[in-house]
């Protein structure tokens, strides 16, 4: 109950941030972006407490469900920006990722206080890892396509020569770079190390590590494509408007895939 | 409010009067005591800057203490009375708060919304109170014109963008790069130009500089002056792959750089961003090497535009910070004006209280006759006439000094009063 609450609560705050970021973005002025991230960074606090409350009373964290899923899903999102923020200067990156989040909220509180206890099937420290794992490799990259979206708009004004009020009012594109880097650096791993974990689980509890369902065809698509830009943006110097270009492409296919696979995911593999 | 505020600025004077006045009213001038030498003057203060030199001061007698202050600047200056006419102007009051407020808002600037001015207006307010020239209206005041400075600053946008070629070069890369720190620039031709935003560049943090030029003892003098590392004219090529902002500007007739070379150097330093920045006419890098990934190519006249549209933009915000001078100009104004009005009310209060005493205290023989409640009823009573008759009156005044320039009232209530 005081889980719902604070999820609610902590909803409530990401959609007041988003807000006074679109307010910064349309003045293009910096100072209510200082306030919105204050305010996303008191919604993480109060949503890291929802999970707390969430996850005390069943003596271990739960994470089998949609709501979850896209609730650790928001977070790590938040929790990436705020970070990748005090590393660089780019507050107004803010105003594209707080959207998402209040979207992924929103979706997420749909599910809310759906069912705590999972099938014993899905309870279990391995089925833990792997969704955390995974929703947060995932949420890297969404980060690193809202930085790709920024930087395309960036470098369009500066290589038009129309470096204005919206120019000087964006992140430079070095800082939007290092973000792709970082966001794919951190996303790769995390994700393969969530595959494997779902994998071994998947092993003890069906009996084979693979069973090509739709939704472990679209996490393996999506590792291979997120794979392949860390790949070329390390050996070969995919950087600045080519790493922005697939960052963001990539996640937007994926995302379309996602939607149109979604009726098909099997039971087996199914948020509960 | 006998303010008044004298001076020459860059609107009004040539340089050679500027540079005259300012070397005898800059740092080793006349002390902002000597000001208070003029009998008239209560409170003064001296700003001197390379475009401006203005005395401000409060006096007892407007006009006889403007033809002396003149007399004052004209001493220092070595000017005669005729050239100074034509350069100095006199605002009074209400003009001289508008133009303090209008100069440390940096309205008034050469290059308006230049920052260095509030710095100006701050040591000269130093000097002053350092001197002890300054009392309670200049105090007000000069902190006052601070507040409005602040407020222009950061309220508009008109100190936000570059008006300088060299200075637009270096935001864009700052837009490009984020932070300048331990990046590396090639300057291609050891010009004038060159050298400038090599310096602004510099003030960023920019880490090392490489200089290449067809004079290879120039480029070595320039080397030693930025501690930066000369490089023979036809060997900058190579250089290219470790360089991120490349300033050229050489007199050669055609294109130095070459697509080719951008693209090699490109692949070489994997594909990390580079900004060329063309300030030499005619042009030295071929505007298709722009055209390459992660390459940003602009040119002298690229420039020139982003110097414009910032102008542009600055002369919008100015509108909005004048309104903002004009709204601290009306507070500062209330704030005077209720200063003078605050004594008024107080003397007519303590000559009416006055005369209630004693008129009380005549009677004491006869009041002695009632008991001690009626007198304190009597009293009251009286006590409660004079309030309502100095009630409308008091609220007149304080009005007054809200809406009004001069105050008659004040005037009239004193001669009438005679307080």
């Amino acid at each position: 109950m005081t889980g719902i609450i604070l999820f609610k609560t902590a909803l409530i705050v990401y959609f007041a941030a988003a807000c006074i970021y679109g307010v910064s973005l349309w003045g293009k002025r910096v100072f209510p972006a200082r306030l919105a991230a204050g305010l996303l960074f008191a919604a993480l606090a109060v949503h890291t407490l929802s999970f707390v409350a969430r996850w005390f009373p069943a003596g271990e964290p739960t994470v089998i469900g949609l709501y979850d899923a896209l609730s650790i899903f928001a977070w790590v999102m938040a929790a990436v920006y705020l970070l990748l923020q005090v590393k660089t200067k780019t507050r107004v990156l803010g105003a594209f990722i707080s959207p998402v989040v209040c979207l992924l909220m929103v979706v997420a509180s749909i599910g809310l206080g759906g069912n705590v206890s999972a099938p014993p099937m899905l309870r279990g420290f391995l089925v833990t890892v792997h969704v955390i794992l995974s929703v947060a490799g995932e949420a890297l990259f969404a980060v690193a396509s809202c930085a790709g979206l920024m930087y395309l708009i960036q470098d369009g004004l500066i290589r038009g020569k129309r470096s204005g009020k919206l120019s000087r009012f964006l992140p430079s594109l070095g800082d939007l770079d290092r973000i792709n880097h970082l966001c794919l650096l951190w996303g790769v791993p995390l994700l393969t190390l969530g595959g494997l974990a779902g994998s071994f689980w998947a092993r003890i509890v069906w009996g084979s590590h693979w069973q090509w369902d739709p939704k472990q065809t679209w996490t393996l698509l999506a590792w291979a494509c997120y794979a392949f830009l860390l790949h070329q943006r390390l050996a070969i110097g995919w950087r600045g408007r080519t790493a922005a270009r697939w960052s963001l492409a990539v996640f937007v296919i994926l995302l379309v895939l996602l939607m149109a696979a979604m009726p098909f995911f099997g039971t087996l593999h199914r948020f509960v | 409010m006998r303010l008044v505020l004298l001076g020459m600025s860059h609107w009004t004077a040539p340089v050679e009067i500027r540079e005259r006045l300012q070397l005898a009213c800059g740092e080793g001038g006349p002390a902002p005591a000597e000001l208070l030498g003029i009998p008239e003057v209560r409170e003064g203060l001296i700003l001197s800057t390379c475009n401006r030199v203005e005395v401000l001061a409060r006096v007892a007698d407007g006009e006889t203490a403007v033809e002396r202050l003149k007399t004052f600047i004209y001493r220092q200056g070595n000017l005669d009375a005729a050239e100074l006419a034509r350069c100095l102007y006199v605002h009074r009051d209400r003009d001289a708060v508008r133009h303090l407020f209008r100069v440390a808002a940096s309205l008034d600037s050469l290059v308006m919304g230049e920052p260095q001015i509030l710095g100006q207006v701050k040591e000269a307010y130093r000097r002053a109170a350092d001197h002890r020239t300054t009392g309670v209206l200049l105090n007000r005041l000069v902190h006052h014109a601070f507040r409005a400075a602040k407020r222009v600053r950061t309220e508009t946008g008109i100190a936000g963008n570059a008006v300088s070629v060299s200075y637009a070069a270096v935001e864009l890369a700052k837009k490009i790069f984020g932070g300048l720190h331990g990046k590396t620039i090639l300057l291609i031709g050891a010009g004038e130009m060159s050298e400038l935003a090599a310096r602004h560049l510099l003030r960023q943090g920019v880490g090392r500089i490489l200089i290449a030029n067809r004079t290879i003892a120039r480029a070595e003098a320039m080397a030693a002056e930025f501690q930066g590392t000369a490089v023979p004219f036809d060997r900058f090529p190579e250089t290219l792959p470790e360089v991120d902002i490349v300033i050229a500007s050489t007199g050669a007739p055609g294109y130095v750089v070459t697509p080719e070379m951008v693209s090699a150097a490109l692949r070489r330093r994997r594909n990390r961003l580079l900004f060329l920045i063309d300030i030499a006419v005619p042009r030295d890098i071929d505007p298709a090497a722009g055209e390459i990934d992660n390459v940003f190519l602009y040119n002298i006249d690229h420039l020139q535009e982003v110097v414009d549209t910032n102008r542009e933009t600055r002369r919008a915000e100015a509108e909005k910070a004048e309104g903002i001078v004009a709204e601290e100009v009306a507070a500062f104004e209330a704030w005077f004006n209720a200063l003078a009005v605050v004594p008024t009310i107080v003397a007519l209060r303590g000559k009416m209280e006055g005369i209630v005493r004693g008129e009380l205290e005549k009677s004491a023989h006869w009041l002695a006759g009632f008991s001690e409640e009626e007198r304190a009823r009597i009293e009251g009573i009286v006590d409660a006439v004079v309030n309502k008759i100095l009630h409308d009156p008091i609220t007149g005044l304080k009005e007054e000094s809200l809406e009004k320039d001069e105050l008659p009232y004040v005037a009239a209530v004193r001669r009438l009063f005679r307080l």
